[in-house]
């Protein structure tokens, strides 16, 4: 294969003198791998001209130690052998820079996370291991270009995708911060299942009161625009300037702002309510997890934001009535059609959320099969104040209220059968606890007992919180429950369980069994994230850039996580993220730019037969053919460039240059593998 | 081990020391469950699933996640030596609802593989071994059977070794492969003269 010649170099580089450092990081690598060993061979290595070893190189000493031998040895490229590039690359990147070097002139060789802790008990063979690692990233070091990274300026504004408790309060944070921010939700209204729930442990705070005036707030804020019924549609570009194509749903209703731009003065939508009593049509509502009626064009509940009315087009039968009652207004639009809206922003937070795993999958617990058994949602609903039932607890079979009500945690949680969930869903056993409570409270002389097989109450007052509720009468029994079997006179059930602290099975007559279903990420999750180029982990929950060090980041730049979308959270930790992630995905938006690592692909043009075949296979669509010269050749959009590598393993003709993975530098690797590298 | 030696054995029973050891673990008996019940038998967790919806349980003694506690601890004498071993039904409704997704009723079925090993075992088992032996059935067919086979129209032999007893044969000599008609009859001799 001919030698490629890098487009950058125009002059030819000076000899190579490389610099190389073993770290021991206390004992992790030193421990497994002969230190002294590894910098005796080093020094064997052509173009090796420096070799020192340190306790910790990631330390100021270690650091000075390259600084200082850059310029006392007139180094061209540095090695460093340690840990993983993804832990301490910027570190020794920033060191070799202030040594005098392009700071993309460092390699690293990991001897660590990929040799000592994998052969800790093979010295031997670590050792030898290392050697190779190092020769290899000597091999490539003495290749290495100066590179420059690109800045790109920053869209002055953010997105957050969807509006329950997390993406609101990520919305207020960015928008407070004097951002432009576009909220996108799917369902007609911002709350989430936050705006379901009665109460909140361990406070007991109403759950709506603590909550709509952060709605009415997200609905005020002038930095907000608010996008209901609407769905990401399409995602281009990349962190400063993401440019997202939102569906937004025909509702059906204009709003007044909507209204007047249709030439309609003093019109639009009120949230009146007149259009609802002449609806002939009449559907579950979702909201009530559909114990409670709506009409075809509906609200989800009064404390709704926007209040804008709905249309369902699926039961809608266009008669026409609530065009007619909301007269002059003209709101309703029964032609409205989806709309397509491209916005630009620099920044997104994915505030996805969760929803209830089908618990009915698990036949042993009888949902959907008997009528006396619910989920916890539908306790929620049941006994909250603006509820179905005006927050009387009543039993779904014959409205009577119950006396004894059995909560099955657990409920498809930490299940390896591969039905449900193998983690723990996280917030069930607060949540049962605070149901007890409120039966207790609710309901003199009830009985809950709760089958648990570990109280989960990690959080702050969260375990004095389990403590006032079994002071208050709710029975505790340590056991799963294994199946559930109804009368089907009475519809009472009774649950099998074991108590297995007093080792006996039990059976157990109550008049409602609340499952504590697991969660799992919501339906549109998994087609959003994709959009964004964003990875998820195994159970679906999207996957952060570092689980303790960068819980808010993923690893596309540019997009953050907030809430229950990254795994299952209560609202303190899903609001905590928020405010986590908005910090994050501001300082891009604040600081104005952001650097782009310079791991661009470059076309060799007089290589470039202009055949096109690597503009198809570029994922981000940063390729393209122009016109030079009276050829067509390859050009790279620098900054939708990821350097991942595709088009230049491709290539027929050898014409494209990946930065610091360029072809030469690759087959240097390769060859000091293959061949050694011994003098 | 702290012993008293009471003169009264009751006592001396009564007031034994009951505290669990690590050295009465036997990690070798774990594996053993693990490789003959074919299911990741130390990963109970010990919900109690198994136990609450088995059907022997609220009769008897028989705790089954007592017997996988057994198993992950590997206390191979109180496992193999307890007679509730034996009183599993093999309905497998705790295989079916284990959310660890074990099979409990695979690891008793190991345990009373080394409980034979070491000659523990119930006559009443043996002599379904000896009555397989001789007629290819553990529950040979008998004149009530018959007479109530007949009314609903069907042969009164089953089409089994009942009806074709020249396979019964072949029954045998897959017991006796396994040495075990021999072993039980060894048994049995021993424990009934």
């Amino acid at each position: 294969m001919a030698e490629a010649v890098s487009p950058t170099t125009s002059e030819k580089s000076k000899a190579p003198r490389i610099g190389v450092y073993i770290c021991h990081c206390g004992t992790n690598i030193a421990g497994s791998v002969d230190i002294s060993a590894v910098e005796e061979y080093a020094r064997t290595l052509p173009n090796v001209a420096h070799v020192d070893n340190y306790q910790y190189m990631c330390s100021t000493p270690g650091q000075g130690k390259i600084e200082e031998s850059i310029k006392e040895k007139g180094l061209t490229g540095v090695v460093v052998a340690a840990c993983s590039p993804r832990l301490h690359e910027p570190t020794f990147r920033t060191a070799t820079k202030e040594g005098g070097l392009n700071p993309f002139r460092f390699e690293m060789a990991n001897i660590r996370e990929q040799n000592s802790w994998v052969h800790m008990h093979d010295r031997e063979g670590a050792t030898e291991k290392a050697k190779d690692a190092i020769r290899i990233a000597v091999a490539k070091a003495s290749l290495l270009e100066d590179l420059y990274p690109k800045s790109v300026p920053v869209e002055h504004a953010a997105m957050v995708v969807g509006a329950g408790v997390a993406g609101m309060q990520a919305a207020l944070d960015l928008a407070n911060a004097g951002i432009k921010t576009y909220l996108i939700e799917k369902a007609p209204t911002i709350g989430g299942r936050m705006s379901q729930l009665d109460k909140t442990f361990p406070t007991l705070d109403c759950s709506q009161c603590i909550l709509t005036p952060k709605m009415v707030d997200v609905g005020r804020n002038e930095n907000i625009e608010l996008m209901v019924n609407s769905e990401v549609e399409e995602v281009e570009g990349y962190i400063g300037n993401f440019d997202v194509t939102i569906r937004r749903k025909a509702s059906g209703v204009l709003s007044p702002k909507e209204a007047e731009a249709r030439g309609i003065v003093g019109g639009g939508c009120t949230g009146c309510g007149d259009c609802v009593p002449v609806c002939p049509v009449t559907k579950p509502n979702p909201f009530e997890m559909g114990m409670a009626p709506r009409k075809a064009i509906y609200i989800y509940h009064p404390q709704v934001v926007p209040l804008l009315y709905t249309i369902d087009w699926d039961s809608c039968v266009k008669c026409g009535l609530c065009v007619e009652a909301c007269g002059e207004k003209k709101a309703i639009d029964l032609e409205m059609q989806d709309e397509l809206v491209k916005v630009k922003v620099g920044t997104v937070i994915l505030a996805t959320g969760y929803e209830l795993f089908p618990i009915e999958n698990k036949e042993e617990w009888g949902y959907k099969r008997y009528e006396n058994v619910i989920t916890s949602l539908e306790f929620e609903r049941l006994i909250c104040a603006s509820g179905p039932t005006g927050g009387h607890l009543v039993r779904p079979s014959d409205g009577t209220t119950p006396m004894r009500i059995a909560f099955v945690l657990c409920a498809g949680s930490r299940d390896n059968t591969g039905i449900g969930k193998p983690y723990c869903s996280r917030f069930c056993c607060m949540y049962s606890l605070k149901h007890a409570h409120q039966i207790i409270e609710k309901i003199p002389g009830a009985v809950p007992y709760l089958f648990y097989m570990d109280i989960r109450s990690f959080g702050k007052a969260y375990e004095e919180f389990y403590y006032r509720i079994q002071d208050e009468g709710a029975k505790f029994i340590r056991g799963r429950v294994s199946n559930i079997q109804e009368d089907p006179k009475t519809k009472n059930l009774y649950v099998y369980a074991e108590d297995t602290l007093l080792g006996r099975p039990m059976e157990l007559e109550v008049d409602m069994v609340v499952l504590a279903a697991a969660v799992q990420p919501t339906d549109l999750t998994n087609k959003t994230r994709k959009l964004f180029g964003v990875s998820c982990s195994q159970d679906g929950w999207l996957l952060e850039a570092h689980p303790k060090l960068n819980p808010c980041g993923t690893t596309t730049a540019g997009v953050y996580l907030a809430g229950a979308c990254q795994g299952p959270k209560d609202i303190p930790d899903a609001v905590a993220q928020a405010e986590g992630a908005a910090s994050a995905a501001s300082i891009p938006i604040h600081k104005g730019e952001v650097e782009l690592e310079p791991y661009y692909a470059m076309c060799i043009e007089e290589k470039c037969a202009g055949c096109g075949m690597c503009v198809n296979l570029c994922p981000y669509s940063a390729l393209s053919l122009v016109e030079k010269d009276g050829r067509t050749v390859m050009q790279v959009t620098e900054a939708k460039c990821k350097g991942c590598g595709t088009c230049g393993g491709f290539c027929p003709g050898g014409a494209i240059w990946m930065n610091h993975f360029a072809t030469p530098q690759i087959l240097a690797q390769i060859d000091a593998f293959l061949i050694g590298g011994e003098q | 081990m702290v012993t008293k030696n009471y003169p009264d054995p009751k006592l001396n029973e009564k007031l034994r020391d009951r505290y669990y050891r690590r050295d009465q673990s036997k990690p070798e008996f774990t594996k053993a469950v693990r490789e003959i019940s074919g299911t990741m038998a130390h990963m109970c967790y010990q919900c109690g699933t198994c136990t609450g919806g088995c059907p022997s349980a609220p009769r008897s003694t028989y705790r089954i996640r007592e017997f996988m506690r057994r198993g992950v601890l590997g206390l191979d004498q109180e496992a193999l030596t307890d007679p509730d071993l034996w009183l599993c039904t093999t309905c497998y409704s705790c295989t079916d609802r284990c959310p660890r997704d074990l099979a409990p009723t695979d690891v008793i079925m190991a345990m009373r593989n080394l409980a034979f090993r070491q000659d523990i075992i119930p006559v009443n088992f043996l002599k379904t071994v000896q009555a397989i032996y001789s007629s290819g059935h553990g529950v040979p067919n008998n004149d009530v059977n018959r007479a109530a086979r007949e009314k609903l129209g069907l042969t009164r032999d089953p089409p089994t070794t009942h009806m074709y007893p020249e396979y019964i044969k072949g029954i045998q000599k897959i017991l006796d492969h396994y040495n075990l008609k021999a072993n039980a009859d060894r048994i049995v001799k021993e424990r009934e003269g």
